[in-house]
């Protein structure tokens, strides 16, 4: 983060963001040229150094990108005092000396001080009004400085910039790929208070306490250091407002991934630890039945009113979902507030609590009808889990078949795939095709990855009777060729609705013939 | 039953009841208070009989204060009007009038934990002091590395500001010195953020040019005592003279001078831009960062006034000052640090500036007070509250327009000593900017700066 000085902006019709610094060849030569200059100047003074960076500004850059590079450079490097000897002791004797003869008014009077105190400590008058103040900060030596590539300055640089920016901030939104733990986490570190809600994804806006009252900065340093948590990563919008301080407006600010993720400093996301041994555990051991659930760590978070849990793992299949959580040790306040919580949850959950723990306040978590508990003491047990999810499976899938059943559309495409009809009324593809192979609409042949009308079947069959008795021999790929052109992806499934059989001569498609048997 | 909590600087309140001081928060469903309010909140519990759980303060331990404060007359005067309206409001009185005792009479009181904000680390130091001199306990301190909270705390503004979360709810009594600091955007959220029912505010210069002052009676309450420097002078304060030196820059200098002023100048002209308030000149300086030109002209402004403050003439005047003066107090006041070490180096004279050790600041201090060292030379960090306490003599350098600034360093010269005459001299650049400069700091003196 950056002396707010240095902080540069484009500001236009309410929306602000700020400059960042491309990786551009000419960026990267000041940009290399500063971390030269540190390297090469190890063992000089700082105001040396400052001299370098000065000169780069006078060659056209703005003063505030050379000198924010050079901010960060300083933090990389490790200045020490000049001399050995102790200043504050030599400034005391130096004082002291003047008590007699008064104050110095002349050259003559001060080299007489001077040179009385540079015999006292065995130095000479030059000695003494050279180390005077050698412990300034411009009069420090550069001893130690740490390189880096030209490329990662300017993305720390960039990283620093906006978290600059956003120290204005009153608010900020986001969405992101992941590292919820870690996020939701630092939220609670931060003093901040956030709120949940789906809006297309899944958004999270945070602001603090006192936000309620009035619009307010002071959260924006907090906000600030929660910026690396979202960037670190893979997708992310980032929105803020920003109370501009010279024009005391309210500016919008928005980051995304795929235009700025190149830009900026990525910090490393922390590696996904289990938080016991008993997730561990059930996580292997599940994995190992190949139940054809899939099962997740860290899933998305689930939304609990306005506030959110991130369940221990999902476990999905064929588009069903369920989420669970395991609670090992507890305390009776811990566990009403995750009970308060988990009411208002709107999803499938499956809570594993630990039974040696256990409580009557269990039996709380019980009568939440979505709510879901089964007992363990040392390990999860398998089998009531997996019957939980294949009963969520039933009851689902049931659900989602009534609603196709009863979905209030009459068909009239020649064909329909059924993944994309699914997407299109929020059901599984599976549940689609379950549904309507039970009931296939009137006029409609049901094929492995769709419908297809049958007037539009007959017109396969048309062609490609014609396409056999004009060359006497039909092959698949040109029978598959045929069927595409018609807008059936499934040829396999058409060729044989309509009775025919494929003699494969080989293995190449070319000589595989269709024939009527 | 009603429950009443501290939640980060601000009050939560369940209960089938609203209040008029609070607002819904629909992030956590509760009411949320400012903890501003916290006296008027449970007022109206009270008034309204309802029964509630207060689980707001958490007081540090309760400690017996000793009373060794003799108040003066203008001073016990003060803290009654304060008292009678309500153990609230901000007092104005001069620098080296005193404000400290009441404030430490006000404690004595009041028996309440107290917090004590203050610009800056030096006036920690002093307050603690002060606190174990008058009350006999030691005070906790906040800022400056330092984190201890007891029944008196003194702490900086920026400390209050920044752990307002954590320390919002452990005082009852909240005094803030040089109150007009208090009014600025961020640190009026001190007054908003902690539930201290009394607050005192002391001031030597009420009125700010931003008009904000405005703002402190609903943050502390109204001004309820003020005294004006002329009142105090020679009875309470000591009389003073005010002497101004001009001399004229070398022919360089003057050169250089007008050179870097006629640039900066023509590019106003050129642009049409005035300046007539310091926040114009702030979006002026936001401007340079976009326009190359622009900050090349205030770049020559800041060429032309440094030679014009740190001119050779002066320092030659300053020489024959110091020869002058040679048996009294002195104090060297300029406007940049560069300036500080050149007259260290050039007349051997202790520096103080923000990169002086905390340990050599406080050694300074204390030999300057005892005499050992006859003369400070330093830039701004001496112009607010800390006690310096017999100078008889200021050499002003260089110092902004600035009336506050002027007050605050004749200040530092005035404390009461029988027989002192105070002697406050100027030595300003002729034809330069500086002239204006000098004249516009003078124009009020008191109460308004």
């Amino acid at each position: 983060m950056l002396p707010s000085e240095l902080l540069a902006v484009w500001k236009r019709k309410g929306v602000i963001w700020p400059r960042y610094a491309k990786l551009s060849d000419d960026n990267l030569e000041v940009a290399g040229n500063l971390i030269e200059a540190y390297k090469s100047h190890i063992g000089q003074k700082k105001s040396v150094v400052k001299e370098f960076v000065d000169e780069l500004e006078d060659e056209g850059y703005d003063y505030r990108f050379v000198r924010g590079l050079a901010f960060l450079l300083d933090r990389k490097s490790r200045f020490r005092c000049n001399e050995k000897i102790n200043t504050v002791d030599l400034r005391r004797k130096i004082y002291r000396a003047t008590r007699e003869p008064g104050l110095p008014t002349t050259p003559e009077q001060r080299t007489r001080i001077i040179e009385a105190v540079a015999t006292e400590l065995r130095m000479t008058a030059d000695e003494v009004d050279k180390f005077l103040y050698a412990d300034l900060d411009t009069e420090l030596i550069l001893e130690e400085f740490e390189p880096l590539p030209a490329s990662e300055l300017l993305q720390e640089y960039n990283l620093s910039l906006t978290q600059t920016l956003l120290f204005d901030s009153t608010e900020v939104k986001f969405k992101s790929s992941g590292n919820w733990q870690q996020v939701f986490h630092s939220i609670k570190r931060l003093g901040l208070i956030y709120e949940a809600y789906q809006e297309g994804a899944f958004w999270v806006k945070v602001d603090g306490p006192a936000s309620l009252f009035k619009l307010t900065r002071r959260y924006g340093t907090a906000i600030a250091k929660l910026l690396p948590v979202i960037v670190a990563n893979p997708q992310w919008t980032v929105e803020a407002k920003i109370l501009w301080k010279y024009t005391n407006e309210i500016c919008d600010f928005k980051i995304e991934s795929w235009k700025h993720s190149a830009l900026l400093k990525k910090p490393r996301l922390p590696i996904l630890s289990f938080d016991s041994l008993v997730e561990e555990d059930f996580a292997a051991r599940f994995q190992a039945l190949k139940s054809g659930w899939l099962l997740r760590r860290e899933p998305e978070p689930v939304l609990a009113g306005k506030q959110v849990i991130i369940p221990d793992f999902s476990l999905e299949k064929e588009g069903v979902k369920v989420y669970m959580e395991i609670v090992g040790f507890w305390t009776v306040e811990y566990l009403l507030r995750k009970i308060e919580k988990l009411k208002k949850v709107e999803v499938n959950m499956l809570v594993a609590a630990n039974e040696t723990l256990a409580c009557e306040k269990l039996a709380k978590l019980e009568k939440h009808a979505k709510l879901n508990v089964i007992y363990y003491r040392e390990k999860v047990p398998l089998s009531p889990v997996l019957q939980h999810l294949e009963e969520a499976f039933r009851q689902v899938r049931a659900k989602q078949m009534e609603f196709v059943k009863d979905f209030p559309v009459v068909f009239t495409e020649p064909v329909l795939n059924f993944e994309e009809f699914g997407a299109r009324i929020g059901v599984s593809s599976e549940a689609v095709k379950a549904a309507l192979t039970e009931k296939p609409p009137q006029d409609y042949i049901v094929m492995s990855k769709g419908l297809v009308r049958k007037d539009r079947l007959e017109q396969i069959e048309k062609r490609i009777e014609e396409q056999i008795s004009l060359k006497g021999r039909l092959s698949l790929s040109e029978a598959v060729k045929t069927i595409e052109a018609d807008g059936v992806e499934d040829a396999a499934g058409a060729l044989e609705a309509l009775g025919y059989r494929i003699n494969w001569h080989g293995i190449d498609a070319e000589k595989a013939e269709v024939v009527r048997p | 039953m009603i429950q009443l909590w501290f939640d980060k600087g601000t009050l939560l309140l369940r209960g089938e009841v609203g209040t008029p001081y609070g607002k819904w928060d629909p992030r956590i469903a509760c009411y949320r208070i400012k903890a501003l309010h916290y006296r008027d909140v449970t007022s109206y519990l009270e008034e309204s009989k309802l029964q509630y759980r207060d689980e707001v303060p958490n007081l540090p331990p309760s400690q017996t204060l000793k009373d060794n404060v003799q108040l003066r007359s203008y001073q016990k005067k003060a803290l009654d009007k304060w008292s009678h309206a309500g153990f609230r409001g901000v007092l104005v009185l001069p620098t080296a009038a005193g404000k400290t005792y009441i404030a430490l009479k006000a404690i004595s009181l009041l028996k309440a934990q107290t917090l004590i904000v203050v610009p800056t680390l030096d006036l920690i130091d002093q307050w603690r002091k002060r606190v174990k001199d008058c009350l006999g306990i030691e005070a906790g301190a906040v800022g400056g590395g330092e984190n201890t909270v007891s029944m008196v705390t003194v702490s900086t503004y920026e400390s209050a500001y920044l752990q307002a979360e954590a320390l919002g709810n452990r005082f009852m009594f909240i005094v803030f010195d040089e109150v007009h600091h208090l009014a600025s955007p961020g640190y009026m959220q001190i007054a908003e953020m902690y539930i201290a029912p009394y607050r005192m505010g002391l001031t030597a210069t009420y009125v700010r040019s931003d008009q904000r002052h405005e703002l402190l009676p609903t943050l502390i309450g109204d001004q309820v005592y003020s005294v004006k420097i002329e009142e105090l002078a020679g009875t309470h304060l000591s009389p003073y003279t005010h002497q101004k030196i001009y001399v004229e820059l070398t022919p360089e200098e003057q050169r250089v001078y007008d050179e870097g002023m006629n640039v900066f100048s023509s590019y106003l002209r050129e642009k049409r831009i005035v300046l007539r308030s310091a926040e114009d000149f702030q979006k002026f300086i936001m401007a340079t960062g976009r326009d190359r030109r622009a900050r090349e002209a205030l770049l020559a402004r800041n060429r032309a006034l440094k030679v014009a403050l740190n001119s050779e003439a002066k320092l030659n005047q300053l020489a024959k000052q110091l020869d002058v003066y040679r048996d009294e107090k002195t104090l060297v006041f300029t406007l940049h640090n560069d300036l500080v070490y050149t007259i260290s180096r050039r007349f051997l004279i202790p520096a103080i500036t923000y990169q002086t050790p905390k340990e050599e600041r406080r050694e300074i201090l204390e030999n300057f007070r005892s005499g050992d060292y006859r003369a400070i030379v330093t830039s701004q960090v001496l112009d607010e509250g800390v006690d310096v306490p017999d100078a008889s003599v200021g050499l002003m350098l260089s110092g902004t327009g600035s009336t506050r600034e002027y007050i605050q360093r004749l200040g530092r010269l005035l404390r009461k000593v029988e027989g002192k005459q105070a002697k406050l001299v100027e030595i300003v650049s002729k034809q330069t900017v500086e002239v204006r400069m000098s004249r516009r700091r003078r124009e009020k003196t008191t109460g308004e700066a």
